[in-house]
Parts: structure tokens; C-alpha cells; sequence
């Protein structure tokens, strides 16, 4: 290539870089580049300039709706995902969780023997604990947990749900945050041998094993 | 396994990319935190309208999320590759409605100031420092330079539509464009001196 070849192609690079070509000259520009190491060198020292054009934009505030949708919309991705990612068997910190569990069924606080009932398709299991309403709605072989009348939570902390499976707890992937109403769920993907289901608050981001007292804990009939 | 949003919040956006074409929310979580600001702010700036903007944006997102496997770390940053996916969307959005002109504040000062905000990391508080670079060179550019410069990334228009509108030869076009990033770079080049 010689200094004139460049020079045609090098008037064409700024347009380039601000998606200005047209289609067919885009085409073009871009195996010319593929070989060219002094449009590559140029492109290269145009870059952070035409990376920066949107820095400097005027800040507009996202509003918050929109985060939301998007997760709701990511999360309902995932939800075919089987729970199993996360399983501890026999650990000192797991035994605590278990044992809370444990306690909380034989202290009174199972909700197994609140309302159940077939809707359509979807068994319905639904009761209070501790002003809270809880509702189980079975899908297929998932489920999704539903709760209401719940107190606001501090800016750290977050609602976590646990299912156990033959023993072992799982914790559930999604997080529970109240909205404004009072009202979060989660989906549990597989609920298949899930005997108690049971929400705890979790620091920020959730933890990998339970460390609080459970304030829902659901007793799921096999 | 889905990544815990504190373990994520520690993670670089190369790092994140690989997580996030895992499918783990977390990770997709922390990089909308990190420029859905910018991201939407973009958007507007482009379409000019603040629902538009919102579903240009929510596109953009879940179009990055269900082909996050398609960033590749050699081309760029993902916050670039991010913000490129948000500017065509919009650029898409706004030849779709036809007859529609797109939002042009040539003389409005206005749209190249930016409100302050806390700023969460060192690393954003050197975009911030970076964006008042740039500000400033767009402000200093002549303003025939940043007119093309304003037409083709922000109005998504091509050399020869700009030509057509400014009555122009599109030589003179592609020169004010070489001309005018030409200088931004050289103020950002003195910037990090």
C-alpha cells in the first residue's frame, strides 16, 4: 500500500469510527483495515476519543422501574434452573440451621396444617406466621413462594428462603426484598422432595448457610 | 451457581462478562448498578424521550444478558461494548418511528453539564474527571466540528445524510469529522499529562 491509498482510506476512518459509512463502505473500510497496520495504529489513537462521547452526556437519573422490570425479567430467565446449586450436608453451621428448623416445626410454628387446596392445576398451600402471610403455589415441578404483610427491612438486609430435601437445606437462588406494599416472592425451581420450606433475614446479599431464626417456615406435604 | 451480590461487587467488568453468560443475576445485577446511570442516560440523550429511553435501555440490557458470551475482552471495555450495544439500540429506536427527528441541542449548553453525584469508586470519579474532559474539548471544538460529530453518534446519521442536511460536500463532512476527534483526543492526551 502505498502513502495516496492511505490517505483515501484515512479520510474515511473518523466517519468510521462514528458509525457514519454506509453499509457497503463500512464493508469496505473494514477489509481494507483488516490489513492496513496504519489505519489499525490510527483507529487505535482515535479510540478513547470517540469511547468518550458518551461520558459526556448530560446524567439522567434511571428511574427505579426500570431496574426492576429488567430483574424480573432476568430472573424470570433463570427460573428453569433446578435449586440445586448450593447443598451442605453435616456441616457445624448447617446442624444450626437445621436444628432452628427443627425447632421452629416442633415449636408450634408449621404452617403444613394451615389451608391447602387445588387450584386448577396448582396446589395452594397458604397460612400466617408471625403476621405474615405465606402462600405456596405448586407449578409443575416447581413452585412459588408468596409472601404478604411484611415489615419493611433495613437498607443491609434481605429475605432469604431455604428448602430441605431429604435432609439437606438448599438455599433458594433469588433473594426476597418487600416492595412498598409489603409483598415479595421467589420461585423454587424444584420442589421435588422438599419437605419444609422456610424464609430467614440475611445480611445484604444473601449467605450461604442460614444465620437467623427462621420467621416462615412451611411444611410441605409429600 | 449463582454468584452472591458481594462476591460479584468485587469483580472486574471483564470478570463479570463470563459469570453473566452463565445466566447468574448477580453478576448482571452489579453490571446494570454500575452503568445503567450512564447507559440510560445515553439513551436519552439519543431518542429524547424518557419512556422511549427506558425501553431502549431495558432492550439493551436484556440483550446483553441473553448474549453476554458475545463480548470479547480484545475489542474493548465491557462498559464500551455495553454502551455501543445502548447507542444502536437507539439509533435503531429512532429510525424506526419514521418522520421522527432526533433530539439535537446544538446550541444548548445545557446538555453537555452534569449534574453532580456521589461517587461510589475511584474508578467512576475518573470517568466523572473524564467526562469534564471531554465536555470541555466538545465545548472548545468549533462548531461546525462538533455539529457533525453530534449528528453521527448521537443522531445516528451518515456521512452523506449529514452532507445532505448541512448542504455540505461529504468530503468537507468526513474532514470535520477527522478534525473535530482529533482534537478531543488531543485535550483527553493533555488531560492525562
Amino acid at each position: 500500500m502505498n502513502g495516496s491509498d492511505h490517505n483515501r482510506w484515512s479520510e474515511d476512518l473518523a466517519a468510521y469510527m462514528l458509525g457514519a459509512l454506509e453499509p457497503g463502505e463500512t464493508a469496505e473500510f473494514e477489509r481494507h483495515l483488516a490489513d492496513c497496520e496504519r489505519c489499525q495504529a490510527e483507529l487505535r489513537w482515535f479510540d478513547p476519543a470517540v469511547q468518550s462521547l458518551p461520558e459526556a452526556v448530560e446524567r439522567q437519573e434511571p428511574p427505579p422501574q426500570l431496574r426492576e422490570a429488567l430483574m424480573a425479567e432476568v430472573r424470570a430467565d433463570v427460573r428453569p434452573a433446578p435449586a440445586k446449586a448450593r447443598r451442605w450436608r453435616s456441616r457445624p453451621a448447617m446442624a444450626f440451621a437445621v436444628a432452628v428448623l427443627l425447632i421452629a416445626v416442633a415449636g408450634g410454628y408449621e404452617i403444613g396444617a394451615g389451608d391447602s387446596g387445588n387450584n386448577g392445576d396448582n396446589t395452594v398451600l397458604s397460612t400466617r406466621e408471625h403476621g405474615i402471610s405465606v402462600k405456596m403455589v405448586r407449578e409443575g415441578e416447581g413452585g412459588t413462594l408468596h409472601l404478604a404483610n411484611l415489615d419493611q427491612l433495613p437498607s443491609d438486609k434481605v429475605l432469604e428462603a431455604w428448602v430441605r430435601r431429604e435432609g439437606t437445606v438448599e438455599a433458594v437462588p433469588a433473594l426476597l426484598v418487600p416492595d412498598r406494599k409489603g409483598q415479595a416472592e421467589t420461585t423454587i425451581a424444584d420442589m421435588s422432595g422438599v419437605d419444609t420450606v422456610m424464609v430467614t433475614e440475611e445480611p445484604q446479599g444473601g449467605s450461604e448457610e442460614p444465620t437467623s431464626p427462621a420467621i416462615v417456615t412451611m411444611s410441605v406435604p409429600q | 451457581m449463582a454468584v452472591r451480590r458481594e462476591k460479584a461487587e468485587r469483580l472486574a467488568d471483564e470478570e463479570l462478562m463470563p459469570l453473566v453468560g452463565r445466566k447468574d443475576p448477580e453478576a448482571f445485577e452489579v453490571l446494570y448498578d454500575r452503568h445503567g446511570g450512564v447507559a440510560y442516560s445515553l439513551a436519552y440523550r439519543v431518542v429524547g424521550d424518557r419512556a422511549a429511553a427506558e425501553e431502549v435501555t431495558q432492550e439493551a440490557f436484556i440483550s446483553v444478558w441473553r448474549s453476554g458470551a458475545r463480548f470479547d475482552a480484545t475489542r474493548g471495555s465491557v462498559r464500551s461494548w455495553l454502551l455501543s450495544v445502548v447507542r444502536n439500540r437507539a439509533i435503531d429506536f429512532l429510525r424506526s418511528k419514521a418522520g421522527k427527528a432526533p433530539k439535537l441541542d446544538f446550541d444548548d449548553d445545557s446538555a453537555l453539564e452534569q449534574r453532580p453525584a456521589a461517587e461510589r469508586t475511584e474508578e467512576e470519579a475518573l470517568r466523572r474527571e473524564t467526562a469534564v474532559e471531554v465536555r470541555g474539548a466538545l465545548g472548545k471544538l468549533p462548531g461546525e466540528q462538533s455539529k457533525v460529530i453530534e449528528l453521527a453518534y448521537f443522531g445516528g446519521f451518515s456521512h452523506s445524510e449529514i452532507a445532505e442536511i448541512l448542504q455540505l460536500p461529504m468530503g468537507t463532512v468526513k474532514g470535520r469529522m477527522r478534525l473535530g476527534l482529533e482534537k478531543i483526543r488531543g485535550e483527553l492526551a493533555e488531560g492525562l499529562a
